[in-house]
């Protein structure tokens, strides 16, 4: 059945086939266009540089109202990555906007890659080497790009 | 520029000495002007449809009026951005802001 949100889906992915922004990559899985498998590659002259980082996201049938839930399932050591993959985005969260689709979300967060906020941390390890400890963040980040090329 | 120019009419008039040709004249010309409909935004940046075509939503259910015309309608905010009113107003039950700029939203006007 053609939904509003899955036909806005369908337009998400014409998008991104289009008009590919460099770096990130996505498309829905083979049965369900609700859940889509992405790829972000991590961005240069930052210590992600090299990582292929994949991710899931989740639709719901209120989508573009309400934000996907997006998850990366290779391990990235970042301060605003959970333990479990979880991303703290404020756009995915409090500041979403409806206007936003499937490669807006994708950039998004391959800048947060760049630019993280130790502010409000999510992994509050990676925070405080982020901030205090910049080489030794940097190492972490490194074993987590090589562990990417794995997963 | 007048002068170099003659001063090469002159070396062909030493050359063959004939007087030269002109290389082209302008007979006629046409001025073209340009249009184009003076809105901010002319697709619904919410389901990604022109604003003047129905929204994903009223496509689906195919809904029209009681004239058969669809009624899926355009509205503009303020701030001068417009959106499918189907659109807006489902997302304004969530945050009363113009999805766009986040400027508090209110309708200036609807329509096609």
């Amino acid at each position: 059945m053609s939904t509003p949100a899955r036909r806005r889906l369908m337009r998400d992915f014409k998008r991104l086939q289009e008009d590919p922004p460099t770096g990130v990559s996505g498309a829905p899985t083979d049965n369900n266009i609700m859940i889509w498998n992405a790829v972000i590659f991590g961005p240069h002259d930052t210590p992600f540089e090299d990582g292929t980082f994949k991710l899931t996201i989740e639709f719901t049938e209120e989508y573009p109202n309400k934000p996907p839930t997006v998850r990366f399932v290779s391990k990235v050591f970042h301060p605003n990555v959970y333990a479990d993959g979880g991303i703290c985005l404020d756009i995915l969260q409090n500041r979403w906007s409806p206007t936003y689709d499937v490669s807006a979300i994708l950039t998004s967060i391959q800048s947060l890659l760049s630019d993280p906020n130790p502010n409000s941390p999510a992994n509050s390890t990676a925070a405080q080497l982020y901030k205090e400890n910049r080489r030794e963040y940097e190492k972490r980040v490194k074993a987590c790009v090589e562990q990417s090329f794995i997963d | 520029m007048d002068e170099s120019e003659n001063s090469m009419d002159k070396q062909i008039d030493d050359n063959d000495g004939t007087k030269p040709e002109k290389m082209f004249t302008l007979k006629k010309w046409n001025a073209v002007a340009m249009w184009s409909w003076d809105v901010e935004c002319d697709i619904c940046a919410i389901c990604r449809v022109q604003v003047m075509d129905a929204c994903l939503r009223c496509q689906a259910e195919n809904k029209r009026d009681v004239m058969g015309r669809q009624d899926c309608v355009v509205v503009w905010g303020e701030c001068n951005h417009s959106f499918h009113h189907c659109c807006m107003s489902l997302w304004v039950k969530q945050n009363n802001r113009c999805p766009l700029c986040q400027q508090e939203w209110s309708i200036q006007r609807m329509g096609k």
